[in-house]
C-alpha cells in the first residue's frame, strides 16, 4: 500500500512539475500579453515530436532537450510577428485565431509525423527502490530539471534587466512605453519564452507519455484550469496550483476509479472559478 | 434593389430557393450524398444555435458539445434501452440537453471572458470523461447502435430507416429550427440578446437582468444542440462518446467564424462550405482540418464577418456607387 | 442638505473601501426632487465611486441609500434602472456596434416587462413610438440609421444621454458630460441639456465649473471621499476651504 501510495505521490509531483512548466509558459502570455494561446498544449506537442525526430537522428536525449524548445520557439515568434500581432487587443478573435492555429499545427504533425503514437527511450534507464517497488530515475531527474529551470526563470524575471522589462510591461504598459522600454520586443520575448518552456515541458514528457500528434488537447485545458485557479499573471501561483491538481488527480486515482478523480479535480476547478475567478493566489 | 423591400422579401426569396434545391436534390443525388447532407442539416442546426448564443449574445461556448452529445445519446438510449418511441424521444433529446444547459448555464453566466470558456469547457470535459467511462450506460468510444422505429405524428409517418425519409424529416426540422431562431433574434428578446453582446454593462445599466437573458439563450440554444444531436443519432443509428468532447464545438466555432457570425445565414454557408471543403479534400489529403484550421486563421484575420460579411460589404459598395 | 418631503436621494454614512483605501467617507447627501446637484472635487475625490455606489455598479462597504423612501442600497445595478435611477458614463458606453435607432430602441425597450420571441419587435408600435419622439428630443433623427460608433465625439454623448432619458428615470447621474469636449462643443452640449433635461432630477458630476455654475442648484464638494462643503454655488465660489482645495486646478 506504502509503495503505491509512493508512487503515485512522485509521479503526481513529477507530471505535476512538467504541467507547470506548461502552465508558467501559458501565464506569461496571457499574463503579459492577454493572449489566449489555444495553440499552447500544440507547441507541447511540437517540442515532443521535434524531439523524436532529433533523437532519430542524433541519439541523443539532451541534444533534443535544448533544440527542440528552440525550434518551437521560431515557430512562437512567425506566430506573434505574423498572426496574433494584429489582433492582440481583442481576445475573442484571439481564441479562435490560435484554436486555428492548433488545428493547423495539428494536423501538419499528423501528416508528417503519422497518427500513431511512438515512444521515446528514456535516457536514463535506471531505476531505484522505492519501499516494494522499482521508481525510474527518470521521472526524478525530470522532476530536478524542470525545478532548475523554475528557480532559472525566477532568477530571470527578478534579476535581469528583461526580466524587470517584462514585469513592468506586465504592470503598466504605457508607462513602460515612457520609459523607453521596446515593448514590441518584449512581447517577442515573451511569447518567445513561453512557447520554449511548452516545448521544453513536451520533450520531458515524452518518454513517460508516448508522443503522439493528439497529446496537446487534454494538456492545454489542465494548462488553462492552472492558471486561472492559480491565478493569470501570478505565476508561483501557477506552480502551487499545478502540482495540488496533479495530487488530486494522482493520488485520488489510487482511491477512486482514475476517471472520477479526474471529474472531481474538474469539480473543484468550477468552485474556484466560480467563487474566486481571480484564482485561489490572485488579487 | 430588392434590398430596399424590405429585409424579409429578400430573406424569403433566398430562402425558398434554398429549400427548394434541398428539397428537389435528391431525385438526382445518389444515397451517400444524401446521408452527406442530412449530416450537414445536423452540423447547420448545431451552428446556428452556437450563432444565437456566440454570434447574438456574445457568449463563446466552447461546450455545446456537452448538449449535442446529451441529445444524441438520449434517443439512442430512449430507443434502445427504454423502447421508447422516436417521437418521444426526439423530444426528450430537447428537453434532457435543455435541463443540463440550465444547470450549467445557470453557474456559466456568472463569469464572463475567459472565464466563461474556460468553463464551458470544463462541463463539456465532464460529461466527455463520464461518457467515456460510464461504457455500461454509453457503450464507451464503441458507442451504442440502435434501429429507429418510424416517427409517427397523427397521420403523418416517417420511416427513418429509409434514407430519402431521413433526408426530409431532418430537413423539415432543421428548417423549422431555422425559422424559429430567425424570427427570434428579430424579436425584442432577440434585440436583449444583441444588446448584451454590444456591451453588457450598459444593458445592465439601462435596466436589463443580464444573467437571466444569457441563461435563456443558453437554454435555447443548448435544446437545439441537444435537437441536433438526436437528429445526428436518427440518422447515423449511432451515438458514441466522443460526440461530447469539446473540440465537436469547434464545428460549430468554425462554420460560424467562416460563414459570419451573427447572421444565422452565415453558419449555414459556412457549414456547407466548409463541410463541401473537407468532403472534397479527403481525396486528397488525410489532414482534411488542416485546411479548415488555415481557412479559420485566414477568415478571422481578414474577414471578420465572415463571409456573410464579405457579400454584405459588396452589396453595400455596390449600392452607394449606384 | 436638510432633509424634506420631497427627498428623493438619501445616503446615509455611505462607506466604501477598496483594500486600505477609503474611496467613499462617510458620505451623507440629500437631493431634493427636481433640483440639480452637482458633484465637484478633484481627481480621485470618489466622485464617480459615488456614483457607481448609486446605480448599484458597486457595492457599498457600509452605510445606507434609500430612493424615493425605500432602501436600494443592496439592489442589483438592473433592479435599480427599475426604481428610475438612469446614468451616463465617463467614458461613453454605448452599444458601439448598433445604430443610433437601435441603442434608442433598447433603452426605450427595457421598461417593458415580457420580451416576446413570436414577434417581430419593428412591429411593437408603442416602443416605436417612444423611440422615434427620443430620437426627436435628442435632435439625432436624421442619424438615426447610422451606427453609433461613427457618430461624433459631442453627437455620441448626446446618444448616451437620450439612451438615460429613455429609461424614464426619476434620477439622473451624469459622469463629466462635457469630459473631451471643447468650450464651444460644452456650450452647445449644455444648450442640449437644458433642453432635453428640463424637470430632471440631476446629479452631475464635472469638472468644467464654468457648466457647473450655470447649471447647479446646489453643490457638494468631495474631497478624499468626504463631503468638504455643500450649498448654493454663491457660498461654494465663496468658500475658503474649496478654493485651497482647488488651487486653479480648474477654470471657475
Amino acid at each position: 500500500m506504502i509503495s503505491n501510495l509512493a508512487v503515485a505521490f512522485l509521479n503526481a509531483v513529477v507530471w505535476g512539475l512538467i504541467m507547470a512548466l506548461i502552465a508558467l509558459g501559458l501565464n506569461m502570455i496571457f499574463g503579459l500579453l492577454h493572449i489566449i494561446n489555444m495553440a499552447h498544449g500544440a507547441l507541447y506537442m511540437l517540442g515532443a515530436v521535434v524531439a523524436w525526430y532529433l533523437i532519430e537522428f542524433t541519439g541523443n536525449f539532451w541534444i533534443a532537450l535544448v533544440v527542440a524548445p528552440l525550434f518551437v520557439a521560431l515557430v512562437g515568434i512567425l506566430m506573434e510577428k505574423g498572426l496574433l500581432r494584429s489582433i492582440e487587443d481583442k481576445p475573442i478573435t484571439t481564441i479562435i485565431c490560435t484554436f486555428g492555429i492548433m488545428l493547423v499545427i495539428q494536423q501538419l504533425v499528423l501528416t508528417i509525423f503519422g497518427g500513431s503514437p511512438r515512444r521515446i527511450a528514456a535516457p536514463i534507464p535506471y531505476r531505484f527502490q522505492l519501499f516494494q517497488l522499482q521508481y525510474p530515475l527518470m521521472r526524478v531527474v525530470v522532476a530536478i530539471i524542470s525545478i532548475l529551470v523554475m528557480v532559472g526563470l525566477w532568477f530571470f524575471l527578478r534579476k535581469t534587466k528583461y526580466g524587470l522589462w517584462m514585469r513592468a510591461v506586465v504592470q503598466d504598459r504605457e508607462m513602460a512605453v515612457g520609459l523607453g522600454i521596446p515593448v514590441n520586443k518584449v512581447y517577442m520575448w515573451t511569447f518567445i519564452l513561453g512557447s520554449a518552456l511548452a516545448a521544453f515541458s513536451g520533450v520531458l514528457a515524452a518518454p513517460i507519455v508516448s508522443v503522439d500528434f493528439m497529446m496537446g488537447r487534454e494538456v492545454l485545458i489542465m494548462a488553462f484550469i492552472i492558471v486561472i485557479v492559480g491565478g493569470m499573471g501570478n505565476l508561483e501561483g501557477s506552480v502551487i496550483a499545478a502540482i495540488m491538481i496533479s495530487m488530486i488527480q494522482g493520488i485520488g486515482a489510487l482511491f477512486v476509479p482514475p476517471a472520477i478523480a479526474t471529474v472531481f479535480a474538474l469539480a473543484f476547478m468550477i468552485i474556484v472559478l466560480l467563487f474566486r475567478p481571480q484564482g485561489l493566489f490572485g488579487e | 434593389m430588392f434590398l430596399h423591400k424590405g429585409k424579409s422579401f429578400g430573406f424569403i426569396l433566398i430562402f425558398s430557393l434554398i429549400l427548394f434545391i434541398f428539397i428537389a436534390l435528391p431525385f438526382f443525388i445518389d444515397l451517400f450524398y444524401q446521408t452527406f447532407l442530412t449530416e450537414l442539416f445536423v452540423w447547420i442546426l448545431f451552428a446556428i444555435s452556437f450563432d444565437l448564443i456566440f454570434g447574438y449574445t456574445g457568449l463563446l461556448s466552447f461546450g455545446q458539445a456537452l448538449f449535442f452529445g446529451l441529445g444524441s445519446y438520449t434517443v439512442t438510449i430512449s430507443i434502445l434501452k427504454m423502447g421508447l418511441n422516436t417521437e418521444l424521444a426526439l423530444l426528450l433529446s430537447i428537453i434532457i440537453p435543455m435541463i443540463f444547459s440550465w444547470f450549467v448555464g445557470y453557474f456559466s453566466v456568472k463569469l464572463s471572458g475567459i472565464h466563461f470558456v474556460i468553463i464551458t469547457i470544463i462541463f463539456a470535459l465532464i460529461g466527455n470523461i463520464i461518457g467515456e467511462t460510464w461504457t455500461a450506460f454509453t457503450g464507451g468510444s464503441d458507442g451504442l447502435t440502435f434501429s429507429p422505429p418510424p416517427f409517427r405524428l397523427g397521420l403523418f409517418k416517417v420511416n427513418l430507416i429509409d434514407i430519402k425519409g431521413n433526408y426530409y424529416f431532418v430537413l423539415a426540422l432543421v428548417a423549422l429550427s431555422y425559422l424559429f431562431l430567425r424570427r427570434m433574434v428579430q424579436s425584442p428578446l432577440g434585440k436583449v440578446f444583441i444588446s448584451i453582446r454590444e456591451n453588457e454593462d450598459r444593458a445592465r445599466l439601462i435596466g436589463y437582468n443580464v444573467q437571466r437573458y444569457k441563461l435563456i439563450a443558453f437554454l435555447i440554444a443548448g435544446g437545439l444542440s441537444g435537437l441536433a444531436g438526436g437528429l445526428y443519432s436518427l440518422t447515423l443509428k449511432y451515438a458514441a462518446a466522443s460526440y461530447l468532447h469539446w473540440s465537436i464545438s469547434g464545428h460549430a466555432v468554425v462554420y460560424t467564424i467562416v460563414g459570419g457570425m451573427g447572421t444565422l445565414m452565415g453558419p449555414v454557408l459556412g457549414a456547407g462550405i466548409v463541410m463541401s471543403l473537407e468532403h472534397y479534400l479527403v481525396n486528397f489529403l488525410q489532414a482534411t482540418d488542416l485546411v479548415v484550421g488555415i481557412v479559420l486563421v485566414f477568415m478571422v484575420l481578414m474577414a471578420p464577418k465572415g463571409l456573410v460579411g464579405l457579400i454584405q460589404s459588396k452589396l453595400k459598395r455596390k449600392e452607394a456607387s449606384a | 442638505m436638510p432633509e424634506t418631503n420631497k427627498t428623493i436621494l438619501k445616503l446615509v454614512d455611505l462607506n466604501k473601501a477598496f483594500g486600505g483605501l477609503l474611496a467613499v467617507n462617510k458620505v451623507n447627501l440629500s437631493v431634493q426632487k427636481g433640483e440639480l446637484r452637482a458633484l465637484i472635487g478633484p481627481n480621485g475625490a470618489g466622485k464617480t465611486t459615488l456614483l457607481n455606489l448609486i446605480t448599484g455598479t458597486l457595492r457599498s462597504s457600509s452605510g445606507q441609500i434609500f430612493f424615493k423612501e425605500k432602501e436600494i442600497t443592496h439592489l442589483h445595478s438592473h433592479q435599480i434602472s427599475h426604481r428610475g435611477i438612469a446614468r451616463t458614463m465617463q467614458i461613453t458606453s454605448l452599444f458601439s456596434g448598433l445604430t443610433v435607432f437601435e441603442n434608442i430602441w433598447a433603452a426605450v425597450q427595457s421598461r417593458k416587462k415580457f420580451f416576446n420571441p413570436f414577434i417581430r419587435a419593428l412591429k411593437w408600435q408603442d416602443v416605436k413610438e417612444k423611440t422615434d419622439s427620443m430620437l426627436e428630443l435628442t435632435g439625432l433623427k436624421d442619424k438615426a440609421q447610422l451606427i453609433s460608433s461613427e457618430l461624433s465625439y459631442g453627437d455620441q454623448r448626446i446618444l448616451e444621454m437620450g439612451i438615460a432619458l429613455s429609461t424614464e428615470p426619476d434620477l439622473l447621474c451624469l459622469d463629466e458630460p462635457t469630459a473631451g469636449l471643447n468650450s464651444q462643443e460644452s456650450m452647445v452640449l449644455v444648450k442640449k441639456m437644458r433642453n432635453m433635461l428640463s424637470g430632471q432630477t440631476i446629479i452631475l458630476v464635472e469638472h468644467d465649473m464654468g457648466v457647473v455654475m450655470e447649471l447647479a442648484d446646489n453643490i457638494s464638494v468631495l474631497h478624499y471621499g468626504a463631503i468638504l462643503a455643500e450649498g448654493p454655488p454663491k457660498e461654494i465660489k465663496e468658500n475658503e476651504e474649496v478654493k485651497k482645495v482647488y488651487l486653479g486646478s480648474e477654470h471657475a
